[in-house]
């Protein structure tokens, strides 16, 4: 989903660097309250903003014989829910921006919408979505973190057919063009960062009850556990 | 849950491992990244454009995969304090109400 340095044109640029400004501002903010108000979790911070470092660092292979990586936003955004986690990939983003030449700084907008933005939020709406149809926990953390990070490159390639529309089939026949270059690569990605992201919070349910009651993440077992 | 997510672990693990089996029997499977396949895509609906902008700083390919593995190894030495902390935590809980404090 890394649009690569100077891949869109510059009016596009500003207007996605414009768009994510404020969530990204926002997201300092809350960052912010949350290590005055709830000090208790700022490990599980860190864990979660390492989690999308680690995972974002590895390219893996897919069954189309192409590369991607998966995003690793999902897991921060249904523990601290998803305003937190613009600022956290936006760490990740100018990281790879800067030294990996990866992304890029003009780009940078346009990488922060699709995946600090709009993939937490996504994910974190399945969790929320699926929670409400009482599906178990492990299945809509699943649902979440697999969407989240499908979320992300259908609105890169979103992004991509706003700023190259076909000249015969227009932006609609150019987002299918990058859609199919992103999403048969992405699913298996996507699936594999669905059980990496259950791993972690079935962990968590064991090892970090204190932690989860605070941010009152569902899990009425630890809950109980972790008050006797 | 440790058989739990030692089976997930295993089955994600399995679909890596299967993909790439799968993925190189495909003709001319290089696994290249998706990210330069999107960009050949622009150069192909829009010939003439040119990127306006370069890399600040492009590592050379060698520091570039170092740079990489620091990115993961941060992020694994992060995420691994915190799980060994928090089960170590865990543990001496249990042992404290063992001894009956």
């Amino acid at each position: 989903m890394h649009i690569a340095e100077g891949f869109l044109p510059p009016l596009h640029a500003a207007g996605w660097t414009a768009a994510a400004l404020p969530f990204v501002i926002v997201s300092a903010w809350r960052v912010n309250r949350l290590m005055r108000d709830q000090p208790q979790t700022k490990l599980l911070l860190a864990a979660a903003g390492a989690f999308a470092f680690v995972i974002s660092a590895l390219k893996l292979p897919s069954v189309t014989g192409s590369c991607s990586h998966a995003t690793g936003t999902g897991l921060g955004a249904i523990l601290f829910g998803p305003a937190v986690m613009a600022l956290l990939g936006t760490i990740v983003l100018v990281f790879q921006a800067l030294l990996l030449a990866h992304g890029g700084i003009t780009t940078l907008g346009a990488n922060v919408f699709s995946m600090a933005i709009v993939g937490p939020w996504i994910a974190y709406g399945v969790l929320r979505g699926a929670q409400g149809l009482n599906a178990p926990l492990a299945v809509s953390v699943f649902l979440a973190a697999m969407l989240g990070d499908l979320a992300t490159y259908t609105m890169t390639a979103g992004q991509l057919a706003l700023a190259f529309p076909d000249p015969a089939s227009g932006i609609a026949g150019s987002f299918v063009k990058f859609l199919s270059v992103f999403a048969p690569t992405q699913l298996p990605l996507a699936v594999v960062e669905g059980l990496l992201t259950v791993v972690i919070v079935n962990f968590l349910r064991e090892y970090s009850g204190d932690e989860l009651q605070i941010l009152k993440f569902p899990s009425p077992t630890v809950a109980v556990e972790a008050r006797s | 849950m440790k058989a739990r997510n030692g089976g997930l672990l295993i089955l994600a693990a399995a679909l890596v491992v299967g993909s790439v089996w799968l993925g190189s029997r495909r003709e001319g499977a290089e696994f290249a990244g998706s990210d330069g396949q999107a960009m050949q895509t622009v150069a192909a609906i829009q010939p003439d454009y040119q990127p306006w902008f370069g890399w600040v700083w492009e590592p050379p390919p060698e520091i570039a995969s170092g740079l990489f593995a620091l990115q993961a190894a941060l992020g694994a030495g992060i995420l691994g304090y915190y799980l060994g902390f928090k089960r170590g935590q865990a543990q001496g809980r249990r042992k404290r109400s063992d001894a009956g404090d």
